[in-house]
């Protein structure tokens, strides 16, 4: 009972994290379509960042956190501006270009900050004794607690505000929006800068757990991509529903299965799903 | 008009000839020999280590007059660690840049591709830091090994080890790539004949999270364990063995492969869970084996202003010292001379004497087993613990 209960606890807290970083990428999906294959790299600026504000220049954690997010928030919009935006209604186009985007920033963090891994300091310290049957990583559920925090409030910016129905408007029919007087491009940056801002929120959450190195964003832009389509395309609830079954499947699989096979796992599930349901679990159009 | 045009075509195909035949010139004055190794992907730290090594290697060698009169040239090919790429590479060092030999690498998957190259091509190749037993184990003519392989680490230095101080039980977590598996695989047949418990477990080789691997260990209540994770993967082991109270208080970790434990990162990286870990090294700053170890370590210190810490700088320091010694020896570049000469080789570089096996039938064909220690960080402090011989400090539990 300790074993499963320990396998579970972890399968919860990669599948919330694994969520958080999927929903940018949905984010950008549900209402740009466009595929961002360049995620993972702006996972791991965001890691970078955050590393070089608190390592390197010495800021306090919670001040180089919301510091690195907001580096990469303003990155996106550059990126989009430069290269998304003439992409636009050209799929094929859009993904080409975040492909070489990946390629080229995935050389770029070699060539600055070089092939070793870069940490910044831990939150907290120590490990609970969770339900009195195993230790686990403080560093670890304060970084669930937080990665639970931010989706919330993503649902309630979605639902509750403004720019929330915007962008559900524009998601929907981009040239009724227009004729309302929504400025579509505007929104489609600002998305571009939240889809990527999420992915900057996971990594700076993650980093302290899973430091970063230039070409960690592969393994990253694929889990975010298999979440995204597990859960159907554009569903921000298939997201979090598709992390936490990935990070459950994972898990149990290698703990009752094989463990040189976690990741495999995580397909058969997304090929079972997607023969059955091939929109994916919450799979539809509108946000 | 017309006579303007000849002249310009005359005036091109001059200036092309010229620039033919300064390419041939500058070409005959170097020989080129080849380098293999990741400079990118999860392993691109040893890329650096050996970029270092070559300048190292290079000054020495050009220094000293060179080969055959001529200066040796390095031409260093990506391999990221990556089968396909690295067969790839090597065979783009022997077709394009016509290299009389090449040495290198550091994982095994990516060395036995090549290894089938360097046959085909029919020229000379040494490995430096492979460690799989079939690198060397199948008896090819043109590959040498002049490093460690899986079978000399795991009975020479990890059984005896665990055997000397004593350890009751051991966790083995291997990650699922030809080294890991190998390695293993020697490490269960050591344990077996030794008569000490185990268990093992294989994960994936790029896994970042192992609390579900780590979980089973607890269970198994280990004082030894067995860490056959390469790169970072490593530190993150290390880190959540650390978290989930596994090490240091009930068992002690034990890596095996070395460099990642030294790179600059490591402390940052695994914090005080890195405080009594184990590595296997080839180098340490108080037990230089050879002159020529001294000799490096004061040349890495005055070019790179640091103290080296990744070996493997030295190792392909130390393959490029030998394959200097075997063209000069050879007397041309001439491969199947080039294998005589290696065959025959006595040298003494950085980690010992280097004389390679003639008999084939195992491993030992065409390899050198250069001495390994064991280390333990001892409050951020190298500590070498075996071989008794060469220990510098007890060690701590």
């Amino acid at each position: 009972m300790s074993d499963l209960t320990m396998y579970l606890t972890n399968g919860v807290v990669m599948g919330i994290i694994y969520a958080l970083s999927a929903l940018g990428v949905s984010l950008v999906v549900g209402i740009m379509n466009v595929i961002n294959f360049a995620h993972g790299e702006i996972y791991v600026l965001a890691g970078y960042f955050s590393a070089l504000f608190s390592v390197s220049l010495g800021i306090p954690p919670l001040v180089a956190i919301p510091l690195a997010v907001a580096g990469v928030f303003l990155f996106a919009l550059v990126v989009e501006w430069a290269f998304i935006r003439h992409t636009y209604g050209n799929e094929m186009k859009s993904l080409i270009i975040t492909f070489i985007l990946s390629i080229v920033l995935q050389n770029a963090y070699l060539l600055v900050f070089g092939p070793f891994p870069k940490k910044p300091p831990n939150w907290v310290h120590g490990a609970a004794h969770v339900f009195g049957m195993f230790f686990y990583s403080n560093q670890r559920l304060v970084s669930m607690l937080t990665a639970v925090g931010i989706i919330a409030g993503f649902f309630l910016l979605l639902h509750k505000t403004w720019f929330g129905r915007v962008m559900r408007a524009v998601s929907m029919d981009r040239e009724v929006s227009a004729m309302m007087g929504i400025n579509p491009t505007r929104v489609n940056q600002v998305s571009f800068g939240v889809g990527c801002a999420l992915a900057a929120l996971a990594g700076v959450i993650l980093t302290p757990i899973f430091p970063v190195t230039p070409t960690v964003s592969v393994g990253v832009s694929l889990t975010a991509f298999v979440v995204v389509v597990l859960g159907g395309m554009g569903s921000f609830v298939g997201c979090v529903a598709g992390g936490l079954i990935l990070g459950i499947v994972e898990n149990l699989g290698a703990a009752y299965i094989a463990s040189d096979y976690k990741h495999v796992f995580g397909f058969v599930i997304l090929i079972t799903v997607l023969l059955v349901r091939p929109v994916g679990l919450f799979g539809q159009k509108r946000l | 008009m017309k006579n303007i045009h000849g002249l310009w075509k005359v005036m091109v195909l001059a200036l092309a000839l010229s620039m033919l035949f300064a390419t041939a010139v500058y070409a005959e004055d170097t020989i080129k020999v080849g380098v293999v190794g990741p400079r990118t992907g999860g392993a691109a730290a040893t890329g650096k280590a050996f970029e270092e090594g070559i300048e190292l290697a290079l000054d020495r060698i050009n220094g000293a007059g060179g080969v055959l009169g001529k200066k040796m040239e390095v031409v260093f090919e990506d391999t990221a660690g990556d089968p396909a790429k690295a067969a790839s590479g090597l065979e783009k060092l022997i077709t394009r840049d016509k290299v009389v030999m090449a040495v290198g690498e550091s994982h095994s998957s990516a060395a036995l591709a090549e290894i089938d190259v360097a046959n085909r091509y029919k020229v000379p190749l040494i490995i430096a830091e492979a460690w799989h037993d079939d690198v060397t184990g199948k008896g090819y003519k043109y590959v040498f090994r002049a490093g460690p392989a899986n079978s000399g680490v795991v009975n020479e230095n990890i059984i005896e080890f665990i055997k000397d101080y004593g350890f009751k039980k051991v966790a083995i977590v291997a990650e699922n790539s030809d080294w890991g598996l190998g390695i293993k695989e020697l490490a269960e047949a050591g344990l077996d004949k030794a008569g000490i418990p185990y268990m093992t477990v294989v994960t994936e080789r790029k896994a970042q999270d192992h609390y579900t691997e780590l979980n089973k260990i607890m269970n198994f209540e280990p004082d030894m364990l067995l860490a056959f994770v390469y790169g970072f993967g490593v530190h993150y082991l290390i880190a959540q063995a650390n978290e989930i109270g596994l090490v240091p208080g009930k068992a002690l970790i034990l890596e095996g492969a070395g460099p990642p434990s030294l790179w600059p990162e490591f402390w940052q990286t695994v914090g005080d869970a890195g405080n009594l870990e184990l590595f296997v090294s080839r180098m340490h700053s108080e037990v230089q084996l050879t002159d020529v170890a001294e000799e490096y370590h004061k040349a890495y210190v005055e070019k790179f202003g640091k103290e080296p810490s990744d070996y493997k700088s030295r190792s392909i320091f130390d393959v490029l010292l030998i394959a200097a010694d075997a063209i000069n020896r050879a007397g041309c570049t001439n491969s199947d001379n080039l294998v005589q000469a290696l065959e025959k080789t006595s040298l003494t570089v950085g980690s010992g004497v280097v004389e390679f096996g003639t008999a084939k039938g195992t491993y030992a064909y065409h390899q050198w087993q250069p001495p390994m220690l064991i280390i333990q960080w001892q409050d951020r402090n190298q500590v070498v613990v075996y071989p008794r011989e060469g220990a510098t400090g007890e060690l701590k539990r």
